[in-house]
């Protein structure tokens, strides 16, 4: 399949949403998983994963939690409060805690070192639903990313390490049904159901599929990568994922890099 | 049922890695815990997997803990590549073959078919085996087949899976004979017989003789509306 959109690999400006689907709506013309869905595509310029973004940014500067304190001092990993093109620029190592964080992870980090939040409070405990505060943050964050070229680093070893375990776990066949990742995302055109699957080795259908936060029309909630993660386990019949497991992280070490080089929609809007 | 390796094989394979690193306890979650970068990729997968707390304290349906379900067995491990860039070799081909033929069970005198339209139901159902944030419970709902998560059986029904091959008509055009019944049981109960790491699901263990045998009738039954298209 075609790698790379003429001209816009490695895209280092922030682009609409929209404009980032059109782009590989025009480029993929044959994409059955990219086309699917007529109705997403004619909402996406009124996606309703959109309206978290205001609510995001006053979490995100608003002083909060034990220690009255705003999230403007976290570091994403382009220094304290820089968050143009930090989404996609994650999974990552990070010196502070010795160790490759995905965006939640470090997100969660921050809310508990900064803002002194616990395991008990609300704000970090509730990962999922649009009216969640991760989720509201979460869009906001990767929003500031839409149309950046994913691009998680490799130079530190264990950013490479979890890179490399991700993919042995994307291949490694388990659970009750046998199944691996790739026995839904090896090959390009292929349903369960009613849903058309994104095929891993085609990095503009990939983009859009590890494109979260996105909302889910079927669902009525905005979700996250690790929601999607944790969706594909079950289904998978492996055991129930726990949320800031390093096993989330080398899956999105994984996924990102397979995506690498095309632009992000952030936040997408799917099935 | 499941053809798992014990829990202690599991732990034995990693209990190296972590004595290698001097560490007894890993959580994955401390700079000081063990050298991840000192692991193959498999070792480190296997590691996290195994001893990073990544897993809800379920019991699964079948029995077991998650070390349980997430152990793999033979055929597991034999077929975890990426066979959409590697063509399976013949050695791995014949492995597989050959433990599938092991661990398959063929029913005792002639196959009889079942119900086709207890089938239809259970072909049409994703229900069972899923654990986690929601637990599928077989006390309140019978496990289902699956099949039309992958599968056009009958065409008629809402929306079908591709994965697999289309059936439709598939006992029109083969016939009932019972070397057709013993074929397509052994596909469903153990598919890697014929077709080593494909996607199919083992089914023998996961679905009773009885619900084999309803899926069957589906399939091949002559009044089936699979055969009728």
């Amino acid at each position: 399949m075609a790698v790379g959109v003429a001209g816009t690999a490695a895209q280092a400006e922030w682009q609409d949403p929209n404009d980032v689907l059109q782009k590989l709506l025009e480029a993929q013309p044959d994409s059955k998983y990219l086309h699917q869905s007529e109705m997403n595509i004619m909402m996406m310029p009124d996606n309703p994963a959109l309206w978290l973004l205001d609510d995001g940014e006053r979490l995100f500067y608003e002083e909060r939690g034990p220690n009255n304190a705003s999230l403007e001092s976290c570091d994403f990993g382009k220094g304290e409060g820089v968050l143009d093109g930090a989404y996609v620029e994650l999974p990552r190592y990070f010196e502070d805690t010795g160790k490759v964080m995905d965006f939640e992870m470090r997100l969660v980090h921050c809310m508990k070192e900064i803002q002194g939040f616990t395991d008990d409070d609300s704000a970090v405990s509730q990962r999922h639903g649009s009216g969640s505060d991760i989720m509201r943050l979460t869009t906001y964050i990767a929003h500031q990313s839409s149309g950046y070229a994913w691009n998680p680093p490799l130079d530190h070893p264990k950013e490479k390490a979890m890179r490399d375990a991700g993919e042995v776990l994307f291949f490694r066949r388990g659970g009750a049904m046998d199944f691996n990742c790739a026995a839904c995302h090896g090959s390009s055109g292929k349903q369960i159901r009613a849903s058309v699957l994104p095929e891993m080795r085609n990095s503009q259908e990939w983009t859009k599929a590890v494109s979260w936060p996105a909302h889910r029309a079927g669902q009525d909630n905005v979700r996250s990568q690790n929601h999607r993660i944790r969706g594909c386990v079950w289904q998978m019949r492996h055991a129930g994922i726990l949320p800031d497991t390093p096993v989330n992280t080398a899956l999105i070490s994984y996924w990102n890099d397979a995506a690498r080089g095309e632009p992000a929609i952030l936040p997408d809007l799917k099935r | 049922m499941f053809n798992k390796n014990t829990v202690a094989a599991g732990v034995a394979a990693f209990a190296s890695v972590a004595l290698a690193a001097g560490c007894a306890v890993a959580d994955g979650n401390k700079a000081d815990d063990v050298d991840i970068t000192a692991m193959s990729a498999e070792e480190l997968a296997e590691h996290l997997i195994f001893e990073t707390n990544s897993w809800r304290d379920q019991e699964m349906q079948e029995g077991g803990g998650w070390r349980d379900r997430m152990t793999q067995d033979e055929i597991q491990k034999a077929c975890s590549f990426d066979s959409t860039r590697n063509d399976l070799d013949g050695e791995t081909a014949g492995k597989v073959v050959a433990l599938a033929r092991e661990q398959y069970q063929a029913p005792e005198g002639d196959i009889e078919l079942g119900d086709w339209r207890k089938g239809a139901e259970l072909a049409d159902s994703g229900y069972g085996y899923r654990i986690g944030h929601n637990v599928d419970d077989h006390g309140t709902r019978e496990q289902g087949g699956n099949c039309y998560n992958c599968h056009v059986m009958d065409s008629s029904v809402s929306v079908q899976g591709t994965i697999g091959p289309n059936l439709e008509n598939y006992g029109a055009q083969r016939g009932d004979s019972q070397e057709i019944r013993q074929y397509v049981h052994q596909v469903i109960s153990n598919p890697h017989q014929y077709f080593p790491c494909g996607e199919m699901p083992r089914f023998q263990g996961l679905l009773t003789e009885e619900q084999i045998s309803h899926i069957m009738a589906y399939l091949l039954d002559p009044e089936s509306p699979v055969n009728n298209r």
